[in-house]
């Protein structure tokens, strides 16, 4: 499977040059043998290895298509520009070295036709110039050629796009019809109830009022929901009532607290702080995290996140409007520390992959990433489509620059100015030759500026247009070879055989017009099934960040449509999403076994039951500070990098690159939190004795043990109220009787020469039990 | 001190309560719930993907069980170690056509002679400089690669190719990918475990971080020069509670996670979950175990000699007799990340002292391991990113250069007394038989069992390797 998939790129030319380095005689018999066949591998290796790369640097600045000044006519990036020459006639003969008009000006025999024209090439290099015009010039063009970088003219795109789910356009299918016709509650469960009875299934009942209510709580808002709030629910008898639960979480701050972390994810949020190559820090990243959260709370419609994070810079003269291309910003930012030029080329390169990989597969589901080097290997997408996107992140700058309006930011330049001028003064008439006496007066006058002086202006990291120029594909994806043109534009696949060329500016306003236009069968069907993964553990495709042809495909291809289409139609409103999807029958179904349907579908692709889950470490920690009363709801400001010592909720703790910076990290990463060097699309849930080392030992948890201990006590007269009471806070359900039973044993032995109360003990256990840590 | 009573006191629980004893003691408390599907036969925990760590069959028979990585972070200049060349000497000064490359400052001096003397070794008369006369002893045992050559004469980059087989940090370690593909031995440490003195080598994590693989693949780094275990793990003690009262509380939390998993019949979950728990409870007692070096004699101590690497030699040894897959122990001295780089300005003085903290320690590792029939299955490697140029660098030094150096590889399926490749006559370039890192890394993982064409992790659509695209296995390096 590698060896298909990874072509071993380094041994034909490494073959070929020992071949070479073995003298003339190897090298004969293969221009010999070859010369008379097609070219073949071994042929286009050697002119990807020697000829196109001298070309690139020694020719193409006046000889190409890119090139400022088209000198004499000639253009050498292909082979037919050779064959047709420039004014003085052909360049090649393909064969006969000596009649071509190229080993001429290479062998600098004489003034005139020289080339190229500051010095002469290698020796070496002018021989691998005539061995490659004996062997006829193979240049690898066509899709047949293994080693093109891209060979788009061969794909039919009418015909990729017909055969590929997620490239055909999205559908409106209508809810089929089912037997079981009181069961659904919305359209949603006809597309699943319609999957079960084919498959001879039937849905799980609904979950109980208080799991559901639990569930409701920790899915939207990511905390469980207080006694209280559970009593209230359960004596409400309204049919409305989980409508109005559901309708008040999705108006709570805390919604876009917890949903914001699952698009922080996706945008591989980190304060900056990797590893030695992007080891800058970004100190106000987290005004980013801000914005996701406020634009999740205020429901901004997803076609506008999204133009936003691309553009927003660019869409209005208000700065603080490309506050949302923090997206890109927060990313890594490679640089190099010796200047090598290999090195040099690769952090550049490293750091347009890491904009176009995040780009691709968080707005479409596509690793475009993966044409870096070559076309990509399974999808319809060519090397021309990814430098297409990388020319865009090429002309753009990651600055971190003024949010305030231009007003602002001048007032305090100004002012800043005038205390430094007055500060010059002052200066001069202190030094010999001055009059000191003024000194008084100018400092009077600097006490007054400082005074009236505006306070410093918000900042931000975000995206600058930087330039208007397009990217060449680079051979093997190496910036220092640049090969055929690749005009900025979006995917072919998508935008078509001929697609609209992006020259305003970067050409980021028109990149996000392509993504969020409606008829891109990919935005929003990505989107949707994101949040379907959140809400259900399982997301329709489970690859939720590669709709490609190795990603999955989707279980229920009708329901994503529908509720992609839906969401359009909708306003791209996620809040009114996520209340469809809440309000499904499927979605409030039970999540115990059920035998029959585990044997039968023990993934549970059918949908026959809700997915018991783990819940996120974030949450865990929230719920941990909620139940124990400690938890600051705060909802902005700076991250904090000892987030087990602030009692915010975890989305404050400060996240460095590599996850390996601050105590909050190594926290996080313990926990499964994804390192975000790059995009993430799900999370892992380890099991590791070291969770356990944390629940056991950790400062944290003995204090919140402490802490749900003194709540406890404050609140519950004595210990069966106490147990009930934990066990309502901390599992939104009553206990059993041998469960009260359980933990009255455990407090009363002390037979071990335990400390006098028990409790602290037994509430770490609580707080680290499994049930604790689930969405069920 | 208190933790060292806590610290007893689990080492004797530890000792006497079996796997079995703890299920029962979870069963009697549990009522009717579940005690026969506790006690029924436990399913394969390999089949579980979330038990990450379990050891798993190799793809063939390897040759070697476990690796140990003398890292030399910096650059150790190969023609003042380890490939001898006579020739600098007579051409003192000159610069040759061969020698006439790019360095990474771009020095154009000419050649200088090493300031260190050189002697033979043993049956294989191998030459070795007197800076590592321990070593040199040893030349019998070692494989010494006197072709390496890497992609670029930057540190950060190169220490990456090393470590991660790339130039970017975003990749996995060697001894993660090591880990994802064998599992380690023994579950209650981790099974990669990285170590230095002072400074963490450049590039820090990412030299054995995890980058995309599982997260518990990820080297568990230990700065050796404080030797506090807790430093390995965190929260590896409970300040507050005495052992027996710990062990109620895992069995109360065990029956309670017990109870509420057999709801959900996830059994794999289940048992996952519990046995994470009681090798929580053990590994408090084994990870202190294992970095108390007083357990071992006061010959065996003094046979590593004094020196922080040396004690980190010794470690070494205890780590991998314990079951650890991986052990990257890195030298630093000073505090410096990047030791070795201090032959800029001047050979004599910085490597001389350099190799005096890690000769006596390397030399005491491999004797000790043949001593205790370890040396067979267990693979060292050692080596920098790259060498030193033969030319100078100032007066006194030399600059970096990737074009030729030495890297050398002793113990589990490699030749004895074996020298392979060659530079030119100066020592600047690999000439003969050159080894790249991937052909390297292609042969480490070849010698534990591993073919790296299979090591493969499908990731943002494509399946990764350490060796990326290329590296070839070189079988010439084989016992």
């Amino acid at each position: 499977m590698a060896r298909r998939f990874l072509t071993p790129y380094s041994t034909a030319p490494a073959r070929l040059a020992r071949a070479l380095r073995g003298g003339g005689l190897a090298l004969l018999s293969l221009t010999h043998a070859l010369a008379a066949d097609s070219p073949t591998p071994e042929q286009f290796e050697f002119f990807e290895n020697r000829i196109r790369p001298v070309l690139a640097s020694e020719c193409y600045q006046c000889h190409s298509h890119d090139a400022k000044k088209l000198k004499g006519n000639l253009l050498l990036d292909s082979r037919e520009g050779f064959l047709r020459g420039g004014d003085s006639g052909p360049a090649l003969v393909p064969g006969d070295p000596d009649a071509s008009l190229l080993i001429k000006a290479v062998r600098y025999k004489d003034q005139e036709s020289a080339m190229p024209p500051k010095k002469r090439l290698r020796d070496d290099q002018i021989a691998d110039f005539e061995a490659w015009v004996r062997m006829g010039s193979p240049w690898p063009e066509s899709a047949a050629a293994p080693l093109t970088a891209t060979a788009a003219k061969d794909y039919d795109w009418a015909k990729l796009r017909a055969e590929h789910w997620a490239f055909r356009p999205m559908q409106r299918p209508s809810p089929p019809s089912v037997f079981l016709t009181a069961w659904p509650r919305n359209p949603i469960d006809h597309f699943v109830l319609a999957r079960l009875e084919a498959a001879n299934l039937t849905p799980s009942p609904p979950a109980a009022p208080a799991a559901l209510i639990r569930r409701a709580y920790l899915d939207l808002i990511g905390l469980p929901p207080s006694p209280e709030a559970l009593n209230a629910f359960l004596q409400d008898s309204s049919p409305e009532a989980f409508e109005k639960v559901v309708d008040h979480l999705l108006a709570s701050p805390q919604y876009g607290q917890r949903w914001g972390r699952h698009w922080l994810d996706v945008a591989r949020y980190s304060d900056g702080l990797g590893g030695y190559l992007d080891a800058a820090p970004l100190p106000e990243a987290w005004r980013y995290r801000d914005w996701v959260v406020d634009a999740l709370n205020r429901d901004l419609p997803y076609d506008q996140f999204v133009r936003q994070q691309i553009a927003g810079d660019l869409l209005s003269e208000d700065r603080a409007d490309g506050l949302a291309t923090g997206f890109f910003a927060v990313g890594p930012t490679y640089n190099t520390d010796g200047g090598d030029p290999e090195a040099e080329a690769q952090t550049r390169a490293e750091t347009l992959a890491d904009r176009v990989d995040t780009f691709s597969r968080a707005f479409l589901g596509l690793t475009v990433a993966c044409a870096r080097c070559h076309d990509h290997k399974f999808d319809p997408i060519t090397a021309r489509d990814y430098y297409a996107l990388a020319g865009i992140f090429n002309n753009t700058a990651t600055s971190h620059l003024p949010i305030a309006p231009r007003e602002v930011v001048e007032a305090f330049d100004r002012a800043q100015a005038a205390i430094q001028g007055q500060e010059k003064k002052i200066k001069s008439a202190s030094e010999p030759g001055g009059d000191p006496s003024q000194v008084p007066n100018l400092q009077a006058e600097l006490e007054r500026l400082r005074q009236a002086a505006p306070p410093a202006y918000p900042k931000a990291h975000m995206f600058a247009d930087s330039g208007n120029s397009d990217l060449p594909v680079a051979i093997r994806g190496d910036l220092r070879k640049p090969g055929e043109p690749a005009p900025r534009r979006f995917l072919q696949i998508v935008a078509g055989e001929n697609p609209t060329l992006f020259k305003e500016g970067s050409g980021r306003r028109q990149l996000a017009a392509a993504v969020i236009d409606p008829t891109n069968p990919l935005t929003a069907r990505v989107m949707v099934n994101r949040v379907w993964k959140h809400h259900f553990g399982q997301a329709l495709a489970r690859t939720p960040s590669n709709f490609g042809i190795l990603g999955e495909k989707p279980t229920h291809p009708e329901l994503l449509d529908w509720l992609a289409t839906t969401f359009i139609d909708q306003g791209w409103s996620l809040k009114k999403l996520h209340r469809l999807i809440l309000l499904s029958a499927t979605w409030r179904s039970g999540s115990h076994y059920r035998a029959q349907a585990f044997t039968q579908d023990g993934e549970n692709r059918l949908l026959w039951r809700m997915n018991p889950r783990p819940l996120e470490v974030e949450s865990w920690r929230d719920s941990l500070l909620a139940v124990t009363g400690e938890l600051d709801p705060a909802l902005h400001g700076p991250p904090s990098d000892r987030i087990l010592e602030d009692k915010r909720r975890t989305l404050y703790g400060t996240i460095s690159r590599n996850g390996d910076r601050h105590p909050s990290d190594e926290f996080l990463r313990l926990f499964d939190f994804p390192t975000p060097r790059s995009t993430s699309e799900t999370r892992a849930a380890s099991t590791v004795p070291q969770q356990y080392l944390f629940m056991l030992n950790s400062a944290f948890m003995i204090q919140r043990a402490q802490a749900l201990t003194d709540r406890l006590q404050r609140e519950a007269p004595d210990d069966p109220t106490r147990i009930a009471r934990a066990y309502q806070l901390l599992y939104s359900r009553l206990p059993r009787p041998q469960e009260i039973e359980l933990g009255l044993t455990f407090l009363a032995d002390t037979a071990s020469g335990a400390p006098a109360s028990r409790w602290p003990s037994y509430a770490q256990v609580l707080l680290s039990a499994h049930e604790f840590r689930q969405i069920q | 001190m208190q933790f060292h009573q806590h610290q007893a006191a689990f080492r004797r629980h530890a000792q006497t309560s079996s796997r079995r004893d703890f299920l029962q003691r979870l069963g009697a408390g549990m009522g009717s719930i579940g005690l026969a599907s506790v006690l029924q036969p436990l399913r394969s925990l390999a089949a579980s993907p979330d038990v990450p760590l379990l050891p798993r069959g190799p793809h063939f028979a390897p040759r070697a069980k476990r690796v140990i990585q003398l890292f030399m972070p910096g650059g150790p200049s190969q023609v003042d170690t380890f490939d001898y060349k006579p020739l600098l000497a007579k051409h003192a000064g000159e610069r040759p056509e061969v020698v006439n490359r790019k360095t990474l400052r771009n020095t154009k001096n000419g050649l200088m002679p090493s300031p260190f003397a050189f002697q033979q070794y043993g049956q294989s008369g191998k030459w070795v400089s007197d800076i590592f006369p321990h070593v040199g002893q040893c030349a019998d045992d070692i494989s010494f690669i006197h072709s390496m050559h890497t992609n670029i004469p930057e540190h950060a980059g190169a220490m990456m190719m090393m470590n991660v087989g790339a130039l970017q940090p975003n990749r996995p370690s060697m001894g993660a990918w090591l880990v994802y593909g064998l599992g380690t031995e023994n579950q209650n440490l981790p099974g990669f475990v990285a170590m230095s003195p002072r400074a963490q080598p450049r590039g820090t994590l990412a030299n054995w971080g995890n980058a995309f693989l599982p997260g518990s693949h990820a080297g568990s780094y230990v700065n050796i020069a404080e030797m506090k275990p807790d430093a390995l793990m965190r929260d590896l003690n409970n300040s507050r509670l005495p052992a027996p009262e710990q062990r109620r509380q895992v069995d109360l939390l065990a029956q309670l996670n017990q109870q509420h998993l057999a709801a959900l019949e996830r059994d794999q979950d289940l048992e996952a979950s519990i046995s994470a728990l009681e090798m929580a409870f053990r590994m408090q007692a084994s990870v202190p175990d294992v970095f108390d070096i007083s357990q071992e004699s006061q010959a065996t101590r003094d046979l590593y000699g004094d020196s922080e690497f040396g004690k980190g030699c010794l470690l070494s040894r205890r780590l991998i007799e314990q079951g650890v897959r991986v052990v990257q122990l890195s030298l630093s001295i000073d505090g410096y990340d990047i030791a070795w780089d201090t032959g800029h300005d001047n050979i004599a003085d910085g490597h001389a002292k350099l190799a005096k903290a890690c000769d006596q320690g390397i030399a005491a590792l491999i004797h000790d391991l043949k001593a205790r029939g370890l040396f067979d299955d267990t693979l060292l490697v050692w080596g920098g990113e790259f060498g030193r140029a033969p030319t100078s660098e100032g007066a006194k030094g030399r600059d970096h250069d990737h074009f030729g150096y030495t890297t050398w590889l002793a113990g589990g399926g490699v030749k004895r007394g074996f020298t392979y490749g060659a530079t030119d006559e100066f020592g600047c370039s690999a000439v003969e038989n050159r080894v790249h890192v991937h052909d390297l890394h292609a042969t480490i993982l070849h010698l534990m069992g591993l073919d790296h064409e299979r090591l493969t992790y499908r990731f943002s659509g494509r399946d990764y390797r350490l060796t990326d695209v290329a590296g070839h296995v070189v079988h010439d390096l084989l016992a």
